[in-house]
């Protein structure tokens, strides 16, 4: 199709893994610092 | 289970089934290909990182008006989680301008107000790091959070108010039927997820406030000797 992005899953794989490491590492960070106090 | 946990956890469940939709589900998007499935982290991260803010704001007027901790508690939550949303929102805009725009980052207007959001609030929290009496960080905690809000509709209304390279705001009445479901399914997820997070740390923050609270007063130091 012209003028459609060819390709790309790449930036998309990036921008999910990324996102859902953010999230786990947080819930990770709140279930510890729940265990220290 | 905890109620707040169990919102983290349905979050998640909401969150995977509106990701896996969105990834394997919807067909590309007509202009950009695949990596408009991008769409479907970014948008509701930026949706549930506004409200974030907009529940830290009404948190922290709540502060200013009865002075209780429990507000104050509230208002670190959000403040601390639309930060990380924020974060997040920057680093997949940043992702996906690359092969839509060229480039992983312009002084596009929305783009520069949503940096500077994340940079207000990030200070909001070392603030709160920086003053011991709880009275005060509570009081100056509210006033920076209300402060830092300010910039919240400037962000929202910025692809209004200015010619810009970013896209107009979305909502499930600007794209097709087909994108409504993961759309819609993630941004619950986000926002059941974000809540959930916020009442957790929330709640480890009251626990922080109560032992300051109860620890005993150190006693007055003595006067240096005279010679």
């Amino acid at each position: 199709m012209d003028g459609m992005v060819v390709g790309g899953w790449e930036y998309v794989w990036a921008a999910y893994g990324l996102s859902w490491m953010a999230l786990v590492g947080y819930t990770a960070s709140l279930w510890l610092r729940g265990k220290d106090t | 289970m905890r109620k707040d946990w169990a919102l983290v956890a349905t979050g998640f469940v909401l969150l995977a089934i509106g990701h896996g939709l969105g990834l394997f589900f919807v067909p590309p998007e007509a202009m950009m290909g695949e990596t408009g499935r991008i769409f479907y982290v970014h948008v509701p991260t930026a949706w549930n990182c506004l409200v974030m803010f907009l529940i830290a704001f009404v948190c922290a007027v709540m502060v200013l008006w009865s002075g209780h901790p429990k507000w104050d508690a509230r208002t670190t939550g959000y403040v601390e989680v639309g930060t990380l949303y924020n974060v997040m929102l920057l680093f997949q805009g940043s992702i996906w301008a690359r092969p839509t725009w060229g480039v992983y980052w312009t002084w596009d207007p929305r783009l520069t107000t949503a940096a500077v959001m994340a940079v207000t609030f990030a200070g909001v929290m070392v603030l709160r790091k920086l003053i011991e009496d709880p009275e005060r960080r509570a009081t100056a905690h509210a006033v920076a959070t209300v402060v830092a809000f300010v910039n919240v509709p400037v962000v929202y209304m910025s692809v209004k108010w200015w010619r810009t390279l970013h896209q107009d705001m979305s909502s499930p009445s600007t794209v097709d039927s087909v994108m409504h479901w993961p759309l819609r399914t993630a941004a619950i997820g986000m926002l059941l997820l974000g809540v959930g997070f916020a009442m957790v740390r929330a709640e480890l923050e009251r626990r922080r406030i109560a032992i300051e609270d109860e620890a005993p007063e150190l006693p007055p130091v003595p006067n240096p000797l005279e010679v």
